[in-house]
């Protein structure tokens, strides 16, 4: 005997077109011979066909594109984590013991300790990285991120294309701002000059974009 | 006589402690002055004020110093701006030369030298036009820091990234065309 659930999960695998040749016989066969099984068939049907009308078979995901580059970045820094907790524990089973007998180890003590002292040095006469960029995402699709790192300028560079320009009589007002107070209970920074006056305060508004007041 | 006087004090009882309502009005208008006063003095002697409590500076993971460049190739077209890059960017125009070409001439707008917090967003600021939200990931290894930048122009997110920034090797941002140039945005971690 079948129970309500049974004839559900039925009537849903008919409306998808999940049956069988047979089994669409069988159950519509029942349908014809339960009236009230057949006015649920019919209701489920009207609102699958309303659904399928009014909703697109494919929703876009908003900002696509910035959801699939934050998650490449996530698998990339999870690769990097499984591929040094990899060679941490590699180097923690090498036997220091073993080391310890083979005859060039001297030699190789002494110019493991030069290297280590040109590092050092090397370290504090230079920059120890190099600045890069994970990802990318500009809101208006006119605009496209490039980015690149120039070894002459040792700079990593981000150029934004596609910008509308600014027009050429707006006045370009700088700031020399020389410290900043933030208020995180009401939100704002306030941008003080080297003198101590405020040049600026910035707040958000209800849309979360920032403003300027001065 | 002493009959009706007993029936009236046995009729109509006055307490001893029962005052005048002459005498309550004018212990109504002390109170009342009383309190007045007491209430204006506390409000206007800084004495009885507590004391203020000191702001507490919040936790930063670095700090950042942040310029609006402006980039042309015909220096009778600089704007005249007097802003001086700091003693540690002295190589800046070179450096911008070699990745922004043709420009040949470089002067700063505006700068900003800005602590990064740690729990807040954290805002350079170099200009009104053209100015950047920081949001801070934490350190990184080799004395860099992660950080989720924003470029703004005015109330329009330009573009939003994720960076590693280390000392001595900035980011240069290449911004909208002006005049007969390119606005420039330059973006620096300090040693710490």
């Amino acid at each position: 005997m079948k129970t309500p659930s049974d004839e559900n999960h039925d009537l849903i695998r008919w409306l998808d077109g999940e049956m069988t040749a047979d089994e669409r016989r069988t159950f519509e066969a029942t349908l014809q011979n339960d009236p009230e099984l057949a006015a649920e068939a019919e209701s489920m049907r009207q609102l699958s066909e309303s659904l399928k009308t009014h909703l697109p078979a494919e929703m876009p995901v908003p900002h696509a594109d910035f959801f699939n580059s934050q998650i490449q970045v996530r698998i990339a820094q999870m690769d990097l984590d499984e591929a040094r907790e990899r060679e941490k524990a590699a180097a923690s089973t090498a036997s220091w013991f073993s080391w310890l007998r083979m005859p060039w180890l001297a030699g190789a003590a002494a110019a493991a300790a030069a290297f280590a002292i040109a590092g050092l040095v090397w370290t504090q006469n230079s920059s120890s990285g190099t600045s890069t960029i994970a990802s990318t995402y500009t809101p208006n699709p006119a605009v496209h991120a490039q980015v690149f790192h120039s070894s002459d300028a040792q700079a990593t560079v981000l150029m934004l294309d596609g910008l509308e320009p600014v027009p050429a009589e707006k006045k370009i007002v700088g700031f020399r701002v020389h410290r900043a107070e933030s208020d995180a209970e009401v939100a704002t920074t306030t941008l003080f000059d080297e003198n101590g006056s405020i040049i600026a305060v910035v707040s958000k508004d209800a849309k979360g974009q920032p403003t300027l007041l001065q | 006589m002493m009959n009706e006087e007993f029936r009236m004090t046995k009729e109509y009882p006055i307490p001893k402690s029962e005052v005048h309502p002459r005498k309550a009005w004018l212990r109504a208008w002390c109170f009342l002055i009383l309190s007045s006063f007491l209430i204006l003095n506390s409000s206007f002697c800084p004495a009885q004020q507590p004391a203020p409590v000191p702001a507490k500076k919040p936790a930063t993971d670095g700090k950042v110093w942040g310029a609006l460049v402006y980039a042309t190739t015909d220096a009778a077209k600089l704007t005249g701006s007097s802003e001086k890059a700091p003693e540690n960017q002295k190589d800046l125009f070179g450096r911008l030369g070699k990745v922004f070409m043709p420009y040949t001439h470089f002067e700063i707008i505006g700068q900003h030298v800005q602590d990064v917090f740690r729990e807040y967003e954290s805002w350079v600021v170099p200009s009104r036009d053209l100015f950047l939200k920081i949001d801070s990931k934490g350190p990184a290894p080799d004395g860099g820091m992660n950080l989720h930048l924003q470029v703004w122009r005015e109330q329009q997110v330009l573009v939003k990234t994720d960076a590693v920034l280390h000392p001595g090797s900035p980011l240069f941002i290449g911004g909208p065309k002006w005049r007969d140039g390119q606005l420039l945005f330059v973006l620096d971690l300090a040693k710490k």
